[in-house]
């Protein structure tokens, strides 16, 4: 499926590698480019309020935010399998 | 200047968009945070933030959101309070691994601050536990953090009491 690529090339690995986890995101418009939804967002899922994440079009600092995206995917994989 | 991660969790009330909640905080500097909004009423903000103290980084963002956005009600200033799963998830060990480091030094780690279904730690204290008895090195910056946050926590709580409960509780602290 082909979708926008983020303008930011951190940021774009980092939505890559969760869309390979399974993650969905849609588009936005304004400052969120657009949003990451969990595949587990269900009462199994012990993500809580980052089952949904906002993504900047500009992050302050790109490289960290791509981490936290990443921390954030790898967190629900790991609960997703304890469940 | 130093990097600091935390967390701050927030009520919002309804009536405030996703929109309108994403473009206020763009606006409004937060552009350094990861905004959290699976849960209904919540948004949680993950940030990582330049500042020369743990105190100065979470306070400045603490003002921030509230100039953004003042009708939210700040629910928690992480990390703080932690249980078992989050210990484990930073120290990159299993759930079961943790639970057996706890059971094993029984005599040294530290008590929980509550215990029931799920037991809960001040991550200050599990922090120097795992320096202390694990010889473990911890990111300073977190450690910092974490020490500033529980004393944020503590000190709001505090803010609750009325004059009498705040006087009680000084002599109770004093008295050890």
């Amino acid at each position: 499926m082909s979708r926008d690529r983020h303008s930011k090339k951190e940021v774009e690995a980092a939505l890559a590698y969760a869309e390979s986890m399974g993650w969905r995101i849609e588009k936005a418009t304004g400052h969120a480019w657009g949003r990451l939804y969990c595949p587990f967002n269900n009462r199994q899922c012990r993500c809580g309020e980052f089952c949904v994440i906002s993504i900047w079009s500009t992050p302050k600092n790109p490289g960290n935010f791509a981490r936290q995206i990443r921390r954030v995917v790898d967190n629900c994989r790991g609960e997703a399998e304890v469940n | 200047m130093q990097e600091y991660e935390f967390e701050l969790k927030y009520a919002v009330p309804a009536g405030l968009t996703l929109e309108m909640i994403e473009h206020r905080l763009f606006e409004g500097g937060c552009d350094d945070a990861l905004p959290g909004v699976g849960q209904k009423g919540r948004l949680a903000l993950a940030f990582h933030r330049n500042a020369s103290s743990a105190q100065r980084a979470v306070n400045s963002a603490l003002r921030d959101v509230g100039h953004a956005l003042p009708e939210l009600r700040l629910v928690e200033v992480g990390p703080d309070w932690v249980g078992v799963s989050e210990v484990a998830g930073l120290f990159e060990f299993s759930r079961q691994y943790m639970l057996k480091l706890i059971n094993q030094n029984q005599e040294t780690f530290p008590l929980p601050l509550h215990e029931g279904k799920a037991a809960l730690w001040h991550l200050a204290e599990v922090l120097a536990w795992f320096v202390e008895y694990q010889g473990r090195t911890v990111d300073a910056s977190l450690c910092d953090v974490a020490a500033f946050t529980r004393v944020f926590n503590i000190a709001r709580e505090f803010r609750g009491l009325n004059d009498a409960q705040r006087r009680q509780a000084v002599r109770l602290a004093e008295a050890g």
